[in-house]
């Protein structure tokens, strides 16, 4: 094992010589506690979300003695540790820390079921690509497979969840393993990565190298691939000819635009070329929302112009995305107008998998947008001013002005879209948005306007309840001056409810809605529409919980119940405006859906609209039976 | 249809299981697996049978390329290959059969690396056999006309490209 690390440090002395000072710490003997805390250090850890048990006691202690002799210049701690009333949540403030910032969040665990409350972030990151790493102590290396106390198999229950898990039974190999663990989050498809540490390997005495990473020779070389590729004039030229050829192109953006930080690249290139936008839910914030090129979201829960846009365009130019179940619905049925199909990924695996592409590129997404953009440029490619896509853009604009989103404005109870309308006024669009999972979710991703990139934190593939509260208690350690807030749902926050003392405790200025419509709204419009109407355990009307005291006796000054409409204006401009923690509960009504829908398993043709918003025919019949599929 | 895959792992606590819990979580069935260190110390070479259309094997062997500890992959089926497997088959004699047992180990190329007697079962003999899965079947099958079948053991398939290509993460 000692020979892979002489590798590692082969491959380094180059660069080394050349310009990186030795590390200040280069030579002398730390505990390997202190060598978790000092790598942390050095990867620009400045905030960790954690909780404490026997089998992390060792690092505990180190962080604690860190912070205690590096105090900042103003005398606070350089690496707070923020902790959580569980473990889910410690993993899920790195989690939002990570997308609101976009660099490596943080947690520290004990063994057993602190790392096991924490399976469940991992997967969240796992499945939206977040960079996250985690460390758990493990049992001492002679009590690994004895069922000690506070044992679990945590690199074989992570092996399954986790971009990768490393197992530390070698306490030479810590050091390198850390940084690697590190490299490994936030390089090619970011991801979280999972340090387990026997609780001896934490205690035993070794020589800081201050430099060193694992070899990896197979992860690296398919990273340098990704990372080296280049669009050729071949591959451009083919590109080209087949824009050449549009009159109706769109871009559809994912999540990777947001993770490569290309919005300012697709933003150059889509408006160079006057093509219009539409993203996921996870791209929601890589292009402008309120630009007129910008169709909102698509998918099940889209915006009708922008999935009527999906079926009228000609030419699809797939982003960073993954052709998800949420949007595709039917692959062979989405987008099936368009005659070229081409995407830019990092993932091969993307490449394919679920929609056959026409045209792809497997490499760094910003780079490839400007290269394209330069060689549409250099060969005369100017569709804007030959007015090529003017009826396309008319076509656009009135499938904008026709569909757009609406919801009944007269009705005598709180409408949760008009909530969200009146958040987004008073903060301009600007807030950091996290949501839990359902319909408030939906209405949220729907009724904000996403300006920026990173201001929207939702749970997007594994579609954890819960996520809302923890994630912006994580994104407002990121960005300590901006407005963040959580758009709940009654079922959702009870999932992390413990959570709401963390915020009074380190006294953020999380905002906190709670769209209550008395139970699993998302479940109960599928059992309305699928169920007939049957409310098997979604109905919680007859619960008895009162929010607003219970945030109160976490410590919330401000905690408000709104349930009378003409109050929503003033009562949420107060609540935005309290600059300490806010609670606010908003009655809404429970028969409000979410809708556009596409219902599982259909397609776009298949998109119910309801009563408000304009559908552009009668929805086709479904050909599956939506009650089978998930 | 059938494919061989070969994956080059390095040798990390856990690496195997990731592997196999890949393509379990993925719900893909392995019909043999065979995994051993190869001539670097640091590096193990699995070798994988299983059925699936091109489309699916494609899809789980670009998931295999994901995994960290993983060095390459390649599906040998398109290409020219050579594969093995070997076989170690206790067998109860019948009487009267010995020279027809011996017929078929010696046409099969195989041949007994133990023999014991046992007062209830009589003349026990351990074969050894090696060669693809289609003639460790065609050979099982032989044998068993021949002898009584009480255990057998099967290595599962090892594969290699035929010829100078060799399977090797780039430098």
């Amino acid at each position: 094992m000692n020979a892979q690390l002489d590798i590692a440090d082969n491959d380094l002395s180059s660069a080394s010589d050349e310009t990186v000072a030795a590390h200040p710490l280069a030579g002398h003997t730390l505990s390997g506690a202190e060598i978790v805390v000092q790598v942390l250090a050095d990867e620009g850890a400045d905030v960790l979300f954690g909780y404490s048990g026997g089998a992390i006691l060792p690092v505990y202690d180190a962080i604690f003695r860190y912070n205690h002799d590096h105090p900042n210049a103003n005398g606070s701690e350089p690496m707070p540790l923020i902790v959580p009333a569980n473990e889910q949540g410690a993993a899920f403030m790195a989690a939002g820390y990570a997308r609101a910032s976009g660099k490596v969040g943080v947690a520290v665990v004990t063994s057993g079921p602190g790392a096991t409350n924490t399976v469940t972030p991992i997967r969240d990151s796992m499945a939206d690509s977040i960079p996250m790493v985690l460390i758990c102590g493990q049992v001492p290396r002679p009590a690994i497979g004895t069922d000690a106390f506070q044992e679990a198999p945590i690199s074989n229950i992570m092996g399954a969840c986790a971009k990768h898990v490393f197992l530390v039974t070698d306490a030479e190999l810590l050091e390198a393993t850390l940084r690697s663990a590190f490299e490994i989050a936030r390089s090619g498809r970011p991801g979280p990565v999972v340090i387990d540490i026997p609780k001896d390997v934490q205690n035993t005495e070794l020589t800081f190298r201050g430099e060193g990473t694992l070899p990896l020779p197979g992860y690296r070389a398919r990273l340098r691939t990704v990372q080296n590729a280049k669009l050729d004039d071949a591959a451009c030229t083919a590109f080209f000819a087949a824009l050449e050829r549009s009159r109706r192109p769109l871009i559809y953006a994912g999540g990777g635009v947001i993770a490569s930080d290309g919005a300012a690249a697709l933003r150059e290139f889509a408006q160079a070329f006057g093509i219009p936008v539409t993203t996921t839910l996870m791209g929601l914030g890589a292009y402008d929302t309120t630009d007129p090129l910008a169709l909102h979201m698509l998918g099940m829960h889209g915006t009708a112009y922008a999935n009527y846009a999906v079926d009228d365009c000609d030419f699809l130019f797939t982003l960073g995305a993954r052709f998800d179940d949420r949007v595709a619905g039917v692959p062979k049925q989405f987008a099936a107008g368009a005659r070229f199909i081409a995407q830019i990924d990092i993932d091969p695996a993307e490449i394919g998998k679920v929609k056959p592409v026409q045209w792809h590129h497997l490499g760094d997404l910003p780079r490839a947008l400007r290269r394209l953009r330069e060689y549409g440029r250099e060969h005369g490619f100017d569709p804007q001013r030959e007015n090529r896509y003017a009826g396309w853009h008319t076509h656009v604009a009135e499938l904008k002005h026709v569909h757009a989103m609406n919801y009944d404005r007269a009705s005598p109870l709180i409408q949760p879209y008009a909530v969200i309308e009146a958040i987004n006024r008073i903060t301009d669009g600007r807030a950091i948005i996290s949501t839990g999972v359902g319909q408030h979710q939906m209405w949220a991703a729907q009724y904000f306007d996403f300006r920026e990139p990173r201001h929207w934190l939702t749970s997007g593939s594994m579609g954890t309840m819960g996520f809302g509260l923890p994630a912006a208690i994580g994104a407002q350690f990121a960005r300590p001056g901006a407005v963040v807030i959580d758009i709940d749902g009654d079922a959702s926050i009870r999932m992390n409810i413990g959570e709401l003392e963390t915020v009074t405790t380190y006294n953020l200025p999380v905002k906190i809605v709670v769209l209550n419509n008395c139970g699993d709204g998302m479940v109960r419009q599928w059992q309305k529409l699928f169920f007939k109407g049957r409310f098997a355990s979604t109905d919680k009307s007859l619960h008895k919980k009162d929010f607003v005291k219970t945030a109160q006796a976490d410590g919330f000054a401000w905690a408000q119940r709104l349930d009378r409409p003409e109050a929503v204006e003033q009562t949420i401009a107060d609540f935005i405006a309290y600059p300490g923690p806010a609670f606010l509960e908003v009655m809404i009504d429970p028969d409000a859906n979410v809708y556009p829908m596409v219902g599982p398993g259909a397609s776009y043709a298949q998109m119910v609209c309801g009563d408000f918003i304009v559908a552009r025919s009668e929805p086709a019949a479904a050909d599956v039976n939506p009650s089978s599929m998930f | 249809m059938r494919h061989i895959i070969s994956i080059l792992l390095q040798n990390e606590a856990g690496a195997l299981a990731r592997v196999a819990g890949l393509f379990a979580a993925r719900g893909y069935n392995i019909d043999s697996l065979t995994v051993a260190a190869t001539h670097d110390p640091l590096v193990s070479r699995l070798s994988l049978v299983l059925h699936g259309d091109n489309a699916v094997i494609d899809q789980i062997i670009k998931q295999s390329r994901k995994l960290i500890d993983v060095l390459d992959v390649a599906d040998l089926t398109a290409r020219a290959h050579l594969e093995s497997e070997l076989l170690i088959v206790k067998v109860r004699m019948l009487a009267g059969n010995d020279d027809a047992l011996d017929a078929c180990l010696y046409r099969h190329r195989a041949f007994p690396i133990d023999e014991s007697e046992d007062i209830e079962l009589g003349n026990i003999r351990t074969i050894q056999f090696a060669g693809p899965g289609s003639a460790v079947d065609a050979f099982i099958g032989e044998l068993s006309a021949v002898s009584r079948l009480i255990e057998l053991a099967r290595s599962g398939t090892a594969a290699l490209e035929r010829g100078s290509p060799v399977l090797a993460v780039e430098a």
